[in-house]
C-alpha cells in the first residue's frame, strides 16, 4: 500500500525536476540564439505555463475534436465516422434536448437572480451599519462549504419530510397540497437546484460586489449631494455605473461556472425525467457507457454554448458597462 | 515589509463622518438591519440544521416538529460514520494529494506570474490573453483526451493525475491574481537588488515572494480549498475504495450506503467534518479568502 504513495511521489518529483530543467534549457537556448537577457528570462519563467498550455489545453482540445468525429470505446482504436455524432445528438437523442433545456434554464434563472440578490445585499451592507465584518463573514460562509457538503445538506432539507417542507407547511396547507419530495419530483428538481445554487453562490457575489462598492470614491457622492441629487438618483447615476465593471465580472464568472455545474448532481439522486446538467450527461456518456466519441462531441457543443453566452455578455457590455477614463476628456 | 494596504491603497473607504439623523433616516436604517438579519438567517439556518442533524439518533431524524437541539446528543455518530468506511485512509489520501498539488501549484504559478509582470518579451500580451481565455475552456472538453493519455501512461487508479499536473501552473486565475500583486511592487526595489549583484532567482525568491506574501496566502487558501474539494479528478481516475479522498467517501455514503434508508445523521456528520478544516481556515485567514476573491473583480 505504501507503493501507491511512493509511485506518485516519484512521478511528482520527476515531472517537477523536468519542468525546472526545461526552464534552464530554455534560457540557455534563447541566449545562444541571441535573444536579449530580459526576454530570455521572461520566456523561461513562463515555461511551466507554456508546457501546461500545450499538454493540458491545446493538445487535448484538438484531440477531443478529432475524437468527436469518431466512435471510440477506449478499448478499440477510434473509428472515423465524420459528423455522425453531431447529427445523432440533434436528431436522434431525446435526452440531449432535455439536458440542454435543464442546463440552460438553470443558468438563465440562477445567474441573474444571484447577481441581483447579491447587489441588493451588498448595497444594504454598504450602509453605515454596525458589525459589517461579522455580517460579511456570515454571508460568505456558504461559499466556503465544500460543494459535496452543500449538496448533501440540501438533499436532506428538500426531502419529503425535510426542513423546507416544514417551513412551507402553512402555505402548502392553504393550497391543499401534500408536501412534495423536491428532487425526486420531475417538475421541482430544477427549482430545488436553483435555490441550492443561489444559497451557494450568493455570498461570494456579495463579497465581490461589496468590495466594488467600497472602491467608489466618496467625493462623487458629495458632489452629487451638492448638486441636489436624491438617494435614488445617486444610486442609479453613480453607484450602478461605477459598479458596472464589477457586475460584468460577476456575471461572466457566474455564467461560465453555472453552465458547468457538475459535482452537485453526484450527491443528489434527482428525478431522471427532469433531465440533468450537460457536464453530468457528458460524464455518463464517456465513463459509464464508454461512448467517448459521442461525449467529446457533446463537449464541443458545450464549448459553443459557453462561448455564445460569454459573447452575449461581452457584446452587450458597451451598453451598460462604464469604464472610468474611457469617456473622460 | 509591504502589506496589501501599501501596495493597493485605493480600496480603503474613507471613514464616515457621523451625521445627525432624522426619524426618516432612523426608519430606513431599521429596515436595513431587519433585511440584513433575514438574509443572515437564511444563510445560517441550513448550517445549524447540518450540525444539529449530525448529532441526532436515526429514530429522531424525521420527527415533527423538527428538533433543533437533539435529545440525546449523539457524539458517537461521528465515530460510527468514520468507521463505517475507511475514513482514516480517505483523510490521508486527501491530505497527500492536497499538499503535493498545492506546493507545485503555488511555486509554478508565482514564477509564471513574475515572468508576465516584470519581463518584456515579444508576444507577451498575446500569451497572457491566451492564458486568460483558457478559463473559458470547459474542463469536461479536455477531460476525455486527458483520461486517454493517463491510461496510455498506465496511471489510472493512481494519485498521479491529481497531483503532477500542478507543476504546469494550472489555474489561470492564480497567475492573474499574483501578477496583479507583482505589478504593484515598485521597480526600484529590484533595481537596487540587481545593483547588489543578485540573480533573477534570488530576486524572485528572496525579494519578490516575501513582498507578495498576502497574495501567496490568498492563492494558498484558494488552492487548498480547490484540492481538498476536488471531486471530478478522483471520480474519473480512481477505482480502488482505499485510494478515495474524503469527497468520494462522502459520495459513496450518499450513493451506496443510503439506497434503502438514507442515513442523513451520518452524512451530515461527515459533511461537517469535511467542512471543518476549511471553515477553520476561513475564520483565521478570512482576509486572504476575500483578497483572493475580489482582486480580479475590482479594477480588473
Amino acid at each position: 500500500m505504501l507503493g501507491w504513495y511512493t509511485r506518485t511521489v516519484y512521478d511528482y518529483l520527476a515531472v517537477g525536476a523536468g519542468v525546472i530543467v526545461l526552464m534552464l534549457v530554455m534560457h540557455k537556448v534563447l541566449r545562444r540564439f541571441g535573444v536579449n537577457r530580459e526576454a530570455a528570462t521572461g520566456y523561461s519563467l513562463i515555461v511551466p505555463w507554456i508546457l501546461g498550455f500545450l499538454i493540458w489545453n491545446l493538445g487535448p482540445f484538438m484531440a477531443s475534436f478529432y475524437l468527436s468525429l469518431t466512435e471510440y470505446n477506449v478499448l478499440q482504436a477510434p473509428t472515423f465516422i465524420g459528423f455522425d455524432n453531431y447529427i445523432e445528438m440533434f436528431t436522434d437523442d431525446p435526452n440531449f434536448w432535455r439536458v440542454i433545456r435543464f442546463t440552460l434554464l438553470y443558468s438563465v434563472i440562477n445567474v441573474p437572480l444571484g447577481v441581483v440578490g447579491a447587489l441588493l445585499t451588498a448595497t444594504l451592507l454598504n450602509q453605515d451599519i454596525r458589525g459589517m465584518g461579522t455580517w460579511r463573514t456570515i454571508y460568505y460562509l456558504p461559499a466556503v462549504l465544500p460543494v459535496a457538503a452543500t449538496a448533501l445538506l440540501w438533499r436532506w432539507m428538500f426531502e419529503g419530510n425535510g426542513l423546507i417542507n416544514f417551513f412551507l407547511k402553512p402555505i402548502l396547507g392553504l393550497m391543499d397540497r401534500d408536501p412534495p419530495s423536491w428532487f425526486t419530483d420531475a417538475s421541482l428538481a430544477l427549482p430545488a437546484y436553483i435555490i441550492m445554487g443561489l444559497w451557494g453562490v450568493f455570498g461570494a457575489n456579495t463579497v465581490i460586489l461589496l468590495a466594488g462598492l467600497k472602491g467608489i470614491p466618496r467625493d462623487l457622492y458629495d458632489a452629487a449631494t451638492i448638486d441636489g441629487a436624491g438617494r435614488v438618483s445617486k444610486y442609479f447615476n453613480i453607484t450602478i455605473p461605477m459598479l458596472s465593471p464589477t457586475l460584468f465580472y460577476v456575471l461572466i464568472i457566474g455564467v461560465i461556472a453555472s453552465l458547468q455545474t457538475f459535482t452537485q448532481a453526484f450527491f443528489i439522486d434527482h428525478s431522471r425525467r427532469a433531465g440533468t446538467f450537460m457536464n453530468v450527461y457528458i460524464y455518463q456518456q464517456a465513463f459509464e457507457r464508454f461512448h467517448m466519441g459521442y461525449a467529446a462531441a457533446l463537449g464541443w457543443v458545450m464549448l459553443v454554448i459557453i462561448l455564445l453566452f460569454t459573447l452575449l455578455v461581452f457584446k452587450s457590455s458597451p451598453a451598460w458597462v462604464y469604464y472610468e477614463g474611457e469617456r473622460a476628456a | 515589509m509591504a502589506t496589501v494596504e501599501q501596495i493597493r491603497p485605493d480600496t480603503r473607504a474613507v471613514p464616515t463622518i457621523a451625521r445627525p439623523r432624522g426619524t426618516h433616516e432612523a426608519v430606513l436604517l431599521a429596515i436595513t438591519y431587519v433585511l440584513i438579519a433575514i438574509g443572515a438567517a437564511a444563510v445560517l439556518v441550513p448550517f445549524l440544521w447540518m450540525v444539529s442533524t449530525s448529532l441526532k439518533g436515526e429514530d429522531r431524524l424525521f420527527i415533527y416538529p423538527p428538533e433543533w437541539i437533539p435529545n440525546p446528543i449523539r457524539w458517537v455518530n461521528y465515530r460510527e460514520a468514520w468507521q463505517a468506511l475507511p475514513f482514516d485512509r480517505f483523510l490521508l489520501n486527501t491530505m497527500f494529494m492536497t499538499v503535493l498539488a498545492m506546493l507545485a501549484e503555488i511555486f509554478t504559478a508565482s514564477m509564471v506570474a513574475y515572468g508576465f509582470a516584470r519581463f518584456r518579451f515579444p508576444w507577451r500580451n498575446t500569451l497572457f490573453i491566451l492564458l486568460l481565455s483558457t478559463m473559458m475552456l470547459p474542463g469536461i472538453l479536455t477531460l476525455i483526451p486527458k483520461f486517454v493519455m493517463w491510461r496510455e501512461l498506465d496511471r489510472i487508479d493512481t494519485f498521479t493525475p491529481m497531483t503532477v499536473g500542478a507543476w504546469f501552473a494550472w489555474g489561470p486565475s492564480y497567475i492573474f491574481l499574483l501578477r496583479q500583486f507583482f505589478l504593484g511592487v515598485p521597480r526600484e526595489i529590484e533595481e537596487a537588488a540587481i545593483l547588489d549583484g543578485a540573480n533573477t532567482f534570488q530576486i524572485y525568491w528572496q525579494i519578490m515572494l516575501p513582498l507578495v506574501k498576502p497574495a501567496l496566502l490568498a492563492i494558498g487558501v484558494l488552492s487548498f480549498q480547490g484540492n481538498w474539494n476536488n471531486f471530478e479528478g478522483p471520480l474519473i481516475y480512481l477505482n480502488t475504495l482505499e485510494k478515495y479522498p474524503m469527497v468520494l467517501g462522502l459520495q459513496f455514503f450518499g450513493e451506496s450506503l443510503s439506497r434503502e434508508a438514507p442515513k442523513y445523521h451520518y452524512m451530515m456528520a461527515m459533511s461537517t467534518l469535511m467542512a471543518a478544516p476549511i471553515l477553520a481556515l476561513f475564520f483565521f485567514a478570512q482576509r486572504y479568502f476575500i483578497e483572493g476573491l475580489t482582486v480580479g473583480a475590482v479594477k480588473g
